[in-house]
Order: C-alpha cells, then structure tokens, then sequence
C-alpha cells in the first residue's frame, strides 16, 4: 500500500501534477507515514527521473520546473508534520537567493531556485531588490552554503561585490560560496569582485554550485 | 504601392484588445514608485496600496488612449534628420544598453565605455536607414550614480539625429533637464521639437519599475516623448504562446500609456516592443527567432490600431559573433516589423541577444534595412510606358542593354545596388584578397571614425555639458 502511494509520488513529480502531489502528501500524513520517508521515498525518485531525462535532452527545461513545483508544494504540506517530529530532510546544500539591491528583475534567480530545488537543495529566496545586510542575515540564520546574487542591469551589479563585502565584513564569506549571475555578468567581473564562480544560465548555475561544494 | 504583410488581423486585433482590457482590469500590475499609484487612485483605478498593485478599469484604457496623441515629430538637433510620425516607410534605430563590445581592435568581448558609444553613434550617423539613436553600451568607465547623464550626453555630442535614452533615478531629472536645455536651445524649444525622449521597459509580468517610472514622470516638464517598450518572453516572463504573450505585453503598454497620460495628458508616446522567446533547455532569453518577429509585428500592428506611432524591437540576433547566424536572424527579426509598417524598427548593431555591440554590425544591418525596404516598394509602375512597343523595339533575339530605359534603370531605386555586399565573380574576388561583407563594413567604419564628427556641437555648449556632468559625478555619487 505504502509503495503504491510512494510509485504515485514519483510520478506526481515526473508529470508536474502539483495538485496530485499535495493531495498525496496529505494522504501519506493522513495515514501516519514518516514524512522523511515520503519524500526520499515518493517524491525524490521523481525528480531524479526528471533530472536524467532533463540531462539527456529527453526533457526540456518547462518540464523541471513544474516537477520542481511539484515537489516544493508536497513538501510543504509535509513541513509542519516534519517539524513536529523535529525531523530534518537531508539536503544537497543550503542556498540563499535574490536580486542585488536595487534590480526586481527576478528570472533568472526564480530560474536558477526552482533548478537548485530540483537538484536536491533546500533555496531560501529573498526575493528582489535585497540588501546586503539581508543576505548576511540570511546566510547566518540557516548557515547557507552557498549564496546566489543575480543581476540584470549594469547598475545595479555592483550590488554583488556590495554582498560579498558584507559577508566579509559579518566574518561569514569564508563559510559560504558566493554564486552570481545575470545577462551583464561574466566570469571576468566574478573573479573582479571576489565572487567564487559564474552561472551563465541556470543549468550552469546548478553545476558551478555543485563543483563549488564538491557535491 | 507598398508590399504589406498582415500578421494581426482585425478580428485578432480585437481579441489582443480585450484579452488586454481584462488582465489590466482582473490582475491588474505591481507599482514600485511613488507617483503611479496615486495617479490611478484618484482616477478611479482599484489600487491596493498595501499590496502596491492597481487593477484599471476599461474607461481609463480608453481615456488615455484619446489623450495620446496620434501625430508628432521625432526632431533632430539638425532639422534634416527630424522624423515625423507615424511614417508612410520603417527607419531604424540602434539598439542600446548593452553590457558588451567586440572590440573592434582585438575581436575580445569586454564592457562598454563612453567611447565605444560615441564610435558606434558616430558610425549610426553615417547610416542612412538610422533616423534614432540610443547609446548601445552602458559606459562602465562612468560613474554609476550619474552613468546614464554621460551616457544621454555622449549621445548628444556624437549624433544630429533623434536620440533616445533612459533615466534611473528621480534624482538626476534635474541634471538631465539642465543638459537638455543646454544642447537644445532652452527648455522651450525642446518641449516644441522633441529632439530627445525616453524609452521606459515595464518589468514582465505586470511590474512598473519605481525609480523609473518616477523619474520619467518627473520628466513631463519637458514633454519627453516617451517609447513604452514591454518585453515579455514567451514561456519565462509571459505566456509560452505567441497570442497570449503578445496580449500580455499590450496590455503591459497600456497600462504605462494611463499612467504617462494621466499625469500629463497629451504627452506624446510611442508604442514598442522588444518580446523575447525562451530556449527551451536553458530557460536563456532569445531574440533571434522567428516566433519574435511575429510578435513584434503584431504588436506595432496594435500601435496602429491604437491610433498611435507604432514601433518595435527587432534586427535581433542571439549569435555569439558576427557572422552569417547574426544576418539570418536580424533579418528574420527585422521583415515582419517592416512589412506590417512598423515607424522605426530598434535593433542596428547588436548580437548576444542585445548584449554586445559590433561596429561593423551597424553597417551590416543598415544594407539589411535597404534590402528590406526594397522588397517593400514592390513591384512599383511600369518603367516604360509602353511594354509592348519596348519589347517589340528589340525583338525575338536581341538585347535590352543599350535600351534608355535599361540606362535609367542602372542609377534608378528600381533595381538596388548593395553598398557592403560584394558582386565581383569568383576568379576577381579571389584577386581582391576574398574581401566580406563585414570586411567592407570595418573598412567604413574605420573611414568614419577618422573622419570629422558631422554636427559637431559649439564649444561653448560642450563646455557646460562637462561642467554640469562634473557637478553631477559629485553630487549623485
């Protein structure tokens, strides 16, 4: 019974059917499973389906997001049971995200979020127009691995070296990997402000993080 | 008669139209600034001001669209190149703000300057197709609190045309409006002949930018026309259909055209695009494609519609250099703007999905516009006035060669002689070192730029713009 509800977890996931991955998620803490279980057990093996078959070209990019989506909102509805039983999912990594202070052009960091989300992290998203102050406070409060600054407009890209500054500042930047982006960013501005790698899309952004990590 | 293309037709005209009435009216948009809101307000928008949001309702659409002006002139600082609109033909622009340069010494991809900018609009001077500038690079090597005032006046210096730019900050209105009246003759006869204005980009989906948006209010002093430029792409930021993503960024333009018109009815306006389309693998936003060309040229066809000059991004390439990827997909971005009769198509000089400039690609794609604009004038009268009685002066056999109408034909518009493109046989272009339509254009290119700038302006004027830029660099750093 168990693994028939956790074979339609992972296919909520593979079909991007958020709906039907909430009410399963429902339905597992209705019938008292371990919430760690459902997801290792359902909802993970559907992303990892979706992540090949992204690889392989056999999906495309819509395809993880909705799986993404689908899997972020199960896990929601999973949350509050986990915390009750003072259980924490394993995770890749913990990555804080946002647009440098001064850009709401978001994107691109949605983009690169939903792909780490997928990937096996857990993303804490700031949203836009973040201060550096915020970031640090952030990275403090969950003990990020990794921080994402993206960037769409020339002026406002200064706000990354603005973030890597404050973290040095706080005496957290040799604890966390800083990750930035955004069409004018290059791996040349990167290495200029400090930053320790450059995700020209979210694909990359995804693999730079987990060479970054050794994960 | 001009070669038209329809790529809206009236019906769908229709359905764009209400499809975009109800996402302003049902959704409604996110408003970072200050001024917008209240505007709305009191105009009888349904305005959240917790959440920041306004949803507006049919009658402002409406109103502000009767307010809007239909005709104005797009002027010059020297009057030659004034452009009035709505345009019986499609000019171009340079596209602008990008990140990078190819330079155009070592071919290496690095960030704009000043300089680079000045080069390129010295270069857009020089091409016929172009009636409006825009800076194409944002100048790194200014300082960023008042970047874009050198940015609007290394315009001004560089190029007689229209020049059009942007403004980030409320804060440096007062530097630009100094500047302007400085170049042109005094706030007056800026206001009277709109020889400059402002291009404003919603933030897809359905969010005014703040500072902006402020700004460009604040700008109404000056009358600034200002080109409404939505850029939803197809599947990231708007709808993954080329209807539906259309409507969106209509009804994204709409709602700027209320606000421009409520706080300063009569304003003058220019309706534009620049929509994107998304790589399906990696989410990155594409320019070049066919899908972007339909949507451009439906959407100027919604400007028309509307009653209003219509113009749109286009002459887009996502091609990481120069070459034959970037002429296949400007040309593709920029036939369907021109044959639904798009005013001013903006994209010259650009590749890396508007991200770098190429000086030769100016040149390039202003033969691409004579091209295009030669296919539009069709088939056009007949040259002889009798057919029949030219043909039958040669007869079975012979030869129109020496004919006078073959003779007229030769310097005539009828038949297009290409200024970058080469027609030598294989054997003579070999001789000639294989010379490219690039080459010929960076050869061009280097002729202008050791030439003299053409409109130079007085000394006098210079010298007040340095001072107010310096004044400027202190006191928005």
């Amino acid at each position: 019974m168990t693994q028939e509800l956790f074979d339609a977890m992972r296919q909520s996931v593979i079909d991007g059917d958020d709906e039907e991955a909430i009410e399963l998620a429902k339905e597992a803490l209705a019938d008292g499973i371990d919430p760690l279980e459902a997801i290792d057990g359902g909802y993970v093996p559907g992303i990892r389906h979706v992540g090949d078959a992204f690889r392989t070209g056999e999906l495309f990019l819509p395809d993880m997001m909705a799986a993404a989506r689908a899997m972020q909102r199960a896990i929601a509805i999973l949350e509050p049971e986990m915390l009750a039983r003072a259980s924490k999912r394993q995770v890749v990594g913990r990555a804080v995200i946002g647009t440098a202070k001064g850009d709401i052009h978001e994107i691109g960091k949605n983009l690169v979020g939903m792909m780490l989300t997928a990937d096996g992290f857990e993303v804490f998203d700031l949203g836009v127009d973040v201060s550096p102050e915020r970031f640090v406070e952030k990275v403090r409060e969950v003990d990020a691995d990794v921080v994402g600054v993206s960037a769409l407009l020339t002026t406002t890209m200064v706000g990354q070296r603005a973030v890597i500054e404050a973290l040095k500042a706080a005496g957290l930047r040799d604890g966390v990997k800083v990750l930035v982006g955004g069409a004018p960013v290059n791996r040349a501005w990167a290495d200029e402000i400090g930053a320790d790698g450059f995700g020209e899309d979210a694909v990359d952004a995804v693999a730079v993080t987990r060479t970054l990590l050794g994960v | 008669m001009r070669t038209a293309a329809t790529f809206l037709g009236e019906s769908d005209r229709e359905r764009v139209h209400d499809a975009s009435l109800r996402i302003l009216a049902e959704t409604g948009l996110r408003f970072h600034g200050e001024l917008a809101l209240p505007l709305l307000a009191d105009a009888g928008a349904q305005v959240d001001a917790e959440a920041g949001t306004a949803r507006i309702p049919r009658a402002l659409v409406e109103a502000a669209l009767a307010t809007a002006p239909r005709t104005f002139t797009l002027g010059a600082r020297n009057p030659i190149h004034d452009y009035p609109l709505p345009s019986p033909v499609t000019r171009y622009a340079i596209d602008g703000t990008a990140a990078f340069t190819i330079d155009f010494d070592t071919g290496e991809r690095r960030y704009g300057t000043r300089r680079d900018s000045t080069e390129a609009l010295r270069v857009l001077q020089e091409a016929d197709m172009a009636v409006m500038a825009w800076p194409p690079v944002s100048a790194s090597d200014a300082p960023a609190g008042s970047r874009v005032l050198h940015e609007f006046t290394g315009m001004i210096r560089a190029t007689s045309k229209h020049g059009q730019h942007e403004l980030h900050t409320r804060a440096q209105v007062p530097y630009l409006v100094e500047a302007l009246s400085i170049a042109g003759g005094g706030a007056d006869a800026v206001r009277r002949r709109h020889p400059w204005s402002v291009v404003y980009c919603p933030v897809a989906p359905l969010v005014h930018d703040g500072p902006m948006l402020d700004a460009y209010l604040d700008l109404g002093i000056l009358d600034l026309p200002v080109m409404i430029m939505p850029m939803p792409v197809a599947g990231t930021t708007g709808p993954a259909g080329l209807f539906a993503n259309t409507a969106l960024a209509n009804a994204e333009a709409l709602s700027a055209i209320v606000v421009f018109q409520l706080a300063r009815p009569g304003r003058p306006l220019i309706y534009s695009s620049a929509t994107g389309s998304m790589d399906f693998r990696s989410g990155a936003y594409l320019g070049g494609t066919p899908e972007v060309g339909i949507m451009s040229a439906a959407l100027a066809t919604m400007g028309r519609f509307y009653g209003l000059p219509a113009t749109a991004g286009g002459c887009t390439s996502d091609a990481p250099a120069p070459g034959p990827e970037a002429v296949i997909e400007k040309l593709i971005t920029m036939l369907p703007q021109a044959l639904a009769g798009a005013d001013i198509v903006i994209g010259f000089g650009e590749i890396q999905g508007d991200q770098a400039l190429v000086l030769e690609q100016i040149l390039v794609d202003n033969e691409l516009a004579h091209f295009v604009e030669r296919l539009i004038e069709g088939i056009g009268e007949p040259a002889a006035p009798d057919v029949a009685t030219e043909v039958a002066g040669v007869g079975p056999g012979g030869h129109f060669l020496a004919n006078p109408a073959t003779r007229r034909a030769a310097r005539s518009r009828e038949f297009l002689t290409p200024t970058l493109i080469g027609r030598h046989g294989y054997e003579a272009w070999r001789e000639l070192g294989s010379p490219s339509m690039y080459g010929r254009a960076r050869e061009r290119v280097q002729e202008i730029l050791a030439g003299p700038v053409v409109d130079p302006l007085p000394e006098a004027i210079e010298a007040e713009l340095d001072r107010l830029l310096a004044t400027a660099d202190a006191e928005l750093a």
